[in-house]
Order: C-alpha cells, then sequence, then structure tokens
C-alpha cells in the first residue's frame, strides 16, 4: 500500500497524469474532510484541494521518500490552506451593523452540510490548532506520528491537543445542554 | 488501557491490540463512553469531495499557467539589465556629453602646455556630473512606474546605469586624455592628465547622484553647476584668495579623501534608491 503510493508519486513526477487521478482518487475524501475542517467552506475547501494537487503535480519530483506518501500530502496541503486562508479579505464592516437574517446562516448550513449534528458546529468553534489536530487524527485517519510529523510538533503535542480538544468539546456541548 | 483507547478511536491500533480492546471494551461501560467521546471529535459525515474531474482541471490549470517562472536569474541577468537600461538613456545626454567633451579638448590643446590638465579638470567632471543628474527620478525617467513595478530592486537599477553613464563619461575622458597626451598637451603625460580630472569627477558625479536620488534630477544639476562655477570662479577671477584657493584645490583633485568621499556618497545614493515615498512623486496622480 505505501510502495504503490511511492510508486504512484514517482510516474506523477514523470508527467503521468492518469497516475494523478490514482492517487487523488487514493487520497481525495481524507484530504477533503481535513481541508473543509480547516477552511469551514465547501467552496473554499476544494479551491485548496485543487492548489494541493497542482502542487503535487508541480513537486512530486521533490519526494524523496524520507516520510510516508500520506504525510507529504497532507504536508502540503496544509501549506496550501495557509496559503488560500492567509489571503481571505476581512468581512465587509457593513455586515456588523446589518439586521439577522432570518434564513439559516453559514453556521447553520455548515452544521447542516456536516452532517446536521451541534457536534459539527462545536468542533468548527475550537480553535485553529486543536481543530487542525483533529482533523488530520480523527477525519483524515492519519497515525499519530504522522499528524505530528505533518504539524512539526512531538507527537506528545499531538496528544495533549487531542485531550484540549475533548475538554473543550464537553464543556461546548454540556453549555449547549445537549447530551453527550 | 486508557491511553490506547486514543488509538483505537484513530484506528491506529494493529489487529491484536484491537481485539484485546475490543474484548475489554464489551465489559466496561466507561471506556466505551470514552471511546465514543473521542469518535465524536470526528464529527459528522462530510459531504463528498469533488470527483475526478478536479484532477483534469489541475492538469488544464497547470498546462495553461505554463511552467513555474524561474527562482534563479539566468546567467546573463545582468547583461540583459544593461541592454535594457541602455535602451533608456536619452540619446541626447550621450551626445552632448561627447560633444562638450570635444570642445574640452579642443580648448586643451590650445591652450599653454601646462594648462591642458586643468582645462581637462574643469569640463571631464561637469559633464559627468550633468549626465549623472538625469539618470534617475520621475521626472527623467520615461519607464520610471514601469521600472517600479518590476522585481529588480530599484537599487540595483540605479547601479546598472550609473555603470552605464559614468562608464561612458570615464571612456570619454580616457579617450580625451589620450588624444591630449599624444598631442604632447601636458608634460606629465597620460597619468597626470587622467590624475587631474578623476578626483573632482567621481566626487561631483557622486554628490550629484546623491541630490538626483534625494531631490531631484534639476537640483542636483543646479547645485553641480553652482560648483562647478565656484572652482572656475576661484581659479580665475578671484584668482589667489589664500585658504578658498587652498581648499578649492584640495577638493578639486585626486587624493583618497575625494575618492573616499565620492565611494561614501555613491553607497548613500543606492541605500536611498527606490526608498521615497511614491504618491509624492511628480505626477504620481493626475490631479483631479
Amino acid at each position: 500500500m505505501m510502495d504503490d503510493d511511492a510508486a504512484l508519486v514517482a510516474l506523477v513526477a514523470r508527467g503521468d497524469g492518469g497516475a494523478l487521478a490514482r492517487l487523488y482518487q487514493a487520497y481525495a475524501r481524507r484530504l477533503f474532510g481535513y481541508l473543509l475542517r480547516l477552511a469551514g467552506d465547501r467552496m473554499v475547501a476544494e479551491e485548496i484541494l485543487q492548489d494541493t494537487m497542482l502542487a503535487v503535480w508541480r513537486s512530486a519530483g521533490g519526494y524523496a521518500g524520507a516520510s510516508a506518501v500520506s504525510t507529504w500530502l497532507f504536508g502540503i496541503a496544509r501549506r496550501q490552506a495557509y496559503y488560500r486562508l492567509r489571503g481571505q479579505p476581512p468581512p465587509a464592516p457593513f455586515e456588523a451593523v446589518d439586521r439577522p437574517d432570518p434564513a439559516p446562516g453559514p453556521e447553520e448550513l455548515a452544521i447542516a452540510a456536516a452532517g446536521g449534528t451541534p457536534l459539527a458546529g462545536a468542533v468548527g468553534d475550537l480553535p485553529d490548532h486543536h481543530r487542525e489536530v483533529v482533523a488530520l487524527v480523527f477525519v483524515a485517519g492519519l497515525p499519530l506520528a504522522e499528524a505530528a510529523a505533518v504539524l512539526g510538533v512531538p507527537v506528545g503535542t499531538v496528544k495533549s491537543r487531542l485531550h484540549h480538544a475533548r475538554a473543550a468539546l464537553a464543556r461546548t456541548l454540556a453549555t449547549q445542554g445537549v447530551a453527550e | 488501557m486508557n491511553g490506547q483507547l486514543l488509538e483505537y478511536a484513530t484506528g491506529a491500533l494493529d489487529d491484536g491490540e484491537r481485539a484485546e480492546v475490543e474484548a475489554h471494551l464489551a465489559g466496561c461501560a466507561r471506556c466505551r463512553a470514552d471511546v465514543a467521546a473521542w469518535r465524536a471529535l470526528a464529527g459528522g459525515a462530510d459531504p463528498a469531495p469533488p470527483g475526478p474531474e478536479l484532477v483534469h482541471r489541475v492538469l488544464l490549470r497547470s498546462a495553461l499557467d505554463g511552467p513555474p517562472p524561474p527562482t534563479r536569474r539566468p546567467a546573463w541577468f545582468s547583461l540583459a539589465l544593461l541592454r535594457a537600461e541602455a535602451r533608456l538613456v536619452r540619446p541626447a545626454v550621450p551626445i552632448a556629453s561627447a560633444l562638450v567633451m570635444a570642445l574640452g579638448v579642443a580648448l586643451a590643446a590650445t591652450s599653454p602646455r601646462d594648462l591642458a590638465g586643468q582645462v581637462l579638470a574643469l569640463v571631464a567632471p561637469v559633464v559627468a556630473a550633468l549626465g549623472i543628474a538625469g539618470l534617475y527620478g520621475p521626472r527623467r525617467d520615461p519607464a520610471f512606474e514601469v521600472v517600479a513595478a518590476t522585481p529588480t530592486a530599484p537599487a540595483l537599477i540605479l547601479l546598472t546605469r550609473i555603470a552605464l553613464v559614468f562608464g561612458y563619461d570615464l571612456v570619454l575622458a580616457l579617450a580625451a586624455s589620450g588624444v591630449l597626451a599624444t598631442l604632447g598637451g601636458d608634460p606629465g603625460g597620460l597619468f597626470a592628465l587622467v590624475d587631474a580630472w578623476l578626483g573632482p569627477m567621481a566626487l561631483l558625479s557622486a554628490l550629484s547622484l546623491v541630490l538626483a536620488v534625494r531631490v531631484g534630477a534639476d537640483v542636483a544639476a543646479g547645485v553641480a553647476v553652482v560648483l562647478w562655477s565656484l572652482r572656475v570662479l576661484v581659479g580665475g577671477v578671484f584668482g589667489d584668495t589664500g585658504w578658498a584657493f587652498d581648499a578649492a584645490r584640495v577638493v578639486w583633485s585626486t587624493n583618497a579623501g575625494t575618492v573616499l568621499a565620492a565611494a561614501v556618497l555613491t553607497a548613500l545614493a543606492v541605500f536611498l534608491a527606490g526608498r521615497g515615498e511614491p504618491i509624492r512623486r511628480h505626477r504620481a496622480t493626475y490631479p483631479v
């Protein structure tokens, strides 16, 4: 499985578009889930996913096999997400004085899109570095060691962030009166 | 067991360990709740990712964008920059410089033998300083805005232009010295002739350069001409007026002090290039 992925990346490095499609098929769901948690918006997540695949297509020659293909892929996705999200324009000031719209807002829509549970909304409220760890471990399904490699932190930090995230989630749900 | 629950929830355990945890979970409600709490972090099901058409879009984008821009400058970059900047120098500048220098040579050749060097020391610096004054700045540079928008640093542009204009004036003055030396214009020969103009030329040009970069081409040209006139007056009308004559002679000669001052002023100009506030530039914005 691991060697298959490495062979795919080697084919991509030689300019094989079909190999890129196979690599995408293998990782699309996990990458998209991860980016969706990071971006909080489906369209933005799709754009970042496209940026990621473009970066993979262009830099596949730089993959030396020092890390697992999945670590490499999520590292690229994370970098692309930071490029894209950092450039996000701030919300327009007049929105603050606008009357609330009775229709479901983006948050409600996001909750509905993510499965319709208040849980997903609460996860979305976590601070960035907690949300990212949760997305890597539970959504993308990376082993803890790989998630640590992607983030560039020790495994212990990944674990402690997960515990913090879980505690924060429990607190949020308790205040919202949702049974765990 | 508690430590393994997280790994179990993430699915990172191998088959044996998983079976072990599952056996424990079957009889322990607290640990089952713990695993459920971990799994809750994953949130609900995600919408489906975009289909394989995304890869087609990526390949299309890659083909349309072309290869990524080179991060390293090619080896011939300096040469290309020199050629590009040479096209921005208005032809009037080198032509006028050459004509004035020719006039200087004619004057020096017809003057008494020991004055040839002094005549050249008066002509060469002002030619170079006026050429340098028009080197940089929004008023004189037709490509100022275009150049400001390129990734090439303003300091590099300025250095290139200095090399072009000052190099050209240097060649002119050397040629003039060569002509005069072969005509026997100075008893000291070529070396004495070059010694007469090199220091003043470097100092006056450097001063003119700083003013052109910091204040403007007109001020730079004006100051250069005024300083030059003072030098002429000190040598001529005022005659030998003691300290003023001595001071002018020290400054208007080739020595370590003048060369060092010229180098410092040039470095200052290169440092200042591109640091001005563009909004206050002449015609940077259209009047309403």
